[in-house]
C-alpha cells in the first residue's frame, strides 16, 4: 500500500473510512512516515475545541416571540397591484413588441444606423422573464390570497410569453385568440393552486436524468446555430446530419419521453423554491417554466405547422432561420429561440455549478461561473447575430 | 396562523432553542450572528410549519433549517465584511475562563483560540458549516450531506479543504511549542 493521502488521514481521524478502516490502521502501524503525519493531524484537530456552551436568556426568548409575532403578522403581504399589473402587462403588450421588432428590422435593412432599434425591440420582446424574475424577487407569494395567485399566474405567463404566443399563433392565428388565451390563463390562476409535493428529492433525480438526454440534443443544436454565424451552408449540412440522427425511432422516442418527463417533473417542483430575495432560485424556476413552454411549442410545431407534410429540406430551413426579421412571423420566432438558448444555458449552468461544488472550492467555482457567464453571453450574441442574418461567410 | 399557534410552536421549539443557539454559535463564531441565525431559523420554521413531515424528527428538521440560515448568513457576511461582529465567541469564552490560576497557560489558550478563529474565518461558508458539523457536532458525512443539501463527495471535499486550512495555519504553531 502506498503512503496515505491527506484525505485518507482525515477520513480515518473521523472514522469515516468505511471498509478501509482496518487497512489504513494496519498501514499506520507499519509506516512511520504516515504515522507521524497522522499524529500531527490528530494533535491539531484534537486541539481545535468548540467554544464553551453558552446559555440563552429569557430575554432572548422574549425577543424571538416578539420578532415572530411581528414578522408572522406581516408575512406575505397581499401582492401590491402595481406588481400584478406589471407581470400581466408583459404578455398584454407582447404583440406590440413584436411589431416594434419587425419594424426595427425592416428599417435596419434599409438604413444601418437603425440597427440599435432592433436591439431595443429585441430587448423589449425578451423582457417578460426578466420582469417576472424582478417581481418574484420582490413579492412573497401566499396562495391563500387571490391577488397572490393572479400575480403568480401572471409571472408564469410573462416568463413563458414568447413560447405561448407562438403556440397560440400556430393553433389559431390572430390577436383575438392571443387575448382569449391570456384571459383563460388569468381565470385559471384564480382557482386554488395544487400544492407541490413535500419531498421532491426523487423527482429532482428523474428531472436531472431526463435533462441529460435533452442537453446532448440541445447543445448540438446550439453549437450548430453558432456554426450558422460562420456560414449558412455549413449549418444546413450539419442540420441534415442531425435530423437524420434524431429522426431515428429510438432517438425520437428518447427525446419525446425526456421532454415529457422534464415538463411533468418540472411542474411538480413548480414554485417550491421561489421566494423574495432568492435571485438564483427564482431565475432557475423561471428558466424552467420557459423551457417547458419551449419544449411544448417545439414538439408540437411539426403537427401544427405542416401536418402530414414531409419536412422541408435543411437548406430551406436555414434560409428561413437566418432571416427571421424578414417576416412578421419570423420576428416572433427570434425572441422565442434566443430566450430558449438563454434559459437552457442558465438552467444547465446552475446544475453544472452545483456539480462542480462537489469537487472544487467555492472560490474556484465562483471564478468558473464568471467564465461560464462570459462564454454563455458570447454564445447568445453569436446565435442572435446569426438569426438576424449576420454571417461571416455569405 | 393565530397567536395560539405561535405559543404552541414556541413551547415546542423551546426545548431545542439552547441546542440551536449553541450550534449557531459554533457555526458563525460569534454571539450576535448566532442570535440572528436562530431568529431567522425559528421564523422560517414557523412560516413553513406545514412543510414539516410528521414522521421526521423535529430537531432534525430545525437543524436543517438552521444550517441553511447559517449558510445564508455566512455568505451575506462574506459579501459585506463590515457586518463582522468585532467580538468573536472565542474572546467571550476566554473571559469566562479567565479565573483560572495559570496566566501563561491562559494566554497561550487565548492565542490558540484566536488563531483557530482566524483560520475558521478564512473558510468558505460550506467549508465552515461542514467542518463544524463534523468536528464539533459529530455528525457523519452522510448526515451532513442531508442537512446541507449537497452530495456526500461534496461534503467530504469541503471538510478536506477546511482541515487542510487548519493544518497549514496551526501545525507550525504546534511544532513551535
Amino acid at each position: 500500500m502506498s503512503h496515505l493521502r491527506h484525505d485518507d488521514l482525515v477520513l480515518h481521524y473521523y472514522g469515516e473510512d468505511g471498509p478501509r478502516l482496518l487497512e489504513v490502521e494496519r498501514h499506520l502501524q507499519t509506516c512511520s512516515e504516515c504515522a507521524i503525519a497522522y499524529e500531527a493531524l490528530a494533535r491539531t484537530l484534537g486541539a481545535v475545541t468548540p467554544p464553551e456552551f453558552v446559555e440563552t436568556t429569557v430575554d432572548d426568548l422574549w425577543a424571538v416571540r416578539q420578532m415572530l409575532r411581528e414578522r408572522a403578522a406581516s408575512r406575505a403581504p397581499k401582492v401590491s397591484a402595481p406588481f400584478v399589473a406589471l407581470v400581466w402587462l408583459m404578455p398584454l403588450l407582447y404583440p406590440l413588441t413584436l411589431r416594434a421588432l419587425f419594424a426595427g428590422g425592416r428599417l435596419a435593412q434599409e438604413h444601418t444606423i437603425a440597427t440599435p432599434l432592433v436591439a431595443l425591440g429585441l430587448a423589449w420582446a425578451c423582457a417578460g422573464p426578466f420582469v417576472a424574475a424582478f417581481a418574484l424577487n420582490r413579492m412573497a407569494v401566499d396562495f391563500e390570497w387571490l391577488s397572490s395567485r393572479v400575480f403568480a399566474g401572471g409571472a408564469m405567463v410573462a416568463s413563458a410569453t414568447p413560447g405561448l404566443y407562438l403556440l397560440v399563433a400556430r393553433v389559431q392565428p390572430g390577436l383575438v385568440w392571443w387575448y382569449a388565451a391570456l384571459a383563460a390563463a388569468a381565470l385559471m390562476s384564480l382557482a386554488p393552486w395544487p400544492s407541490t409535493p413535500r419531498s421532491t428529492k426523487y423527482v429532482l433525480v428523474v428531472h436531472r436524468l431526463s435533462a441529460a438526454v435533452i442537453t446532448v440534443f440541445a447543445l448540438t443544436h446550439v453549437a450548430n446555430q453558432m456554426v450558422g454565424f460562420v456560414s449558412e451552408s455549413s449549418y444546413a449540412a450539419a442540420l441534415t446530419f442531425l435530423r437524420e440522427s434524431y429522426h431515428q425511432p429510438i432517438a425520437a422516442w428518447a427525446l419525446l419521453t425526456s421532454s415529457a418527463v422534464q415538463i411533468v417533473t418540472g411542474a411538480t417542483m413548480g414554485m417550491k423554491k421561489v421566494r423574495p430575495g432568492a435571485w438564483k432560485d427564482n431565475v432557475q424556476a423561471i428558466s424552467g417554466w420557459y423551457l417547458a413552454m419551449f419544449l411544448i411549442t417545439h414538439a408540437l410545431a411539426p403537427r401544427l405547422l405542416n401536418p402530414g407534410v414531409a419536412p422541408a429540406p435543411a437548406a430551406v430551413i436555414a434560409a428561413t432561420q437566418f432571416n427571421l426579421l424578414a417576416t412578421a412571423r419570423g420576428a416572433a420566432t427570434l425572441p422565442f429561440l434566443l430566450l430558449g438558448v438563454v434559459a437552457f444555458l442558465y438552467h444547465i449552468g446552475t446544475y453544472a455549478r452545483l456539480a462542480a461544488l462537489a469537487y472544487l472550492a467555492e472560490a474556484q467555482v465562483r471564478r468558473l461561473s464568471y467564465a461560464g457567464v462570459l462564454v454563455a453571453a458570447s454564445v447568445v450574441v453569436t446565435v442572435g447575430l446569426a438569426l438576424c442574418g449576420v454571417h461571416v461567410i455569405r | 396562523m393565530t397567536d395560539g399557534d405561535l405559543e404552541v410552536f414556541l413551547s415546542l421549539v423551546e426545548r431545542h432553542r439552547r441546542y440551536l443557539y449553541n450550534l449557531a454559535v459554533r457555526i458563525t463564531g460569534n454571539a450576535q450572528d448566532a442570535k440572528d441565525v436562530v431568529q431567522e431559523c425559528l421564523l422560517n420554521a414557523y412560516l413553513h410549519l406545514d412543510g414539516f413531515e410528521q414522521r421526521a424528527d423535529l430537531r432534525t428538521w430545525l437543524n436543517r433549517i438552521l444550517v441553511n440560515c447559517a449558510l445564508d448568513h455566512l455568505r451575506m457576511v462574506r459579501r459585506r465584511p463590515d457586518m463582522n461582529d468585532p467580538t468573536p465567541i472565542t474572546d467571550i469564552a476566554d473571559v469566562a475562563v479567565s479565573s483560572s490560576p495559570d496566566p501563561e497557560r491562559l494566554a497561550w489558550r487565548a492565542d490558540w483560540r484566536r488563531q483557530v478563529s482566524a483560520v475558521m474565518d478564512t473558510m468558505s461558508p460550506l467549508e465552515r458549516v461542514t467542518f463544524t458539523l463534523r468536528h464539533f457536532e459529530g455528525h457523519s458525512i452522510s448526515e451532513i450531506a442531508q442537512l446541507v443539501g449537497i452530495g456526500d463527495s461534496a461534503t467530504k471535499q469541503h471538510i478536506f479543504r477546511a482541515v487542510r486550512k487548519l493544518r497549514l495555519a496551526l501545525e507550525p504553531h504546534w511544532s513551535g511549542r
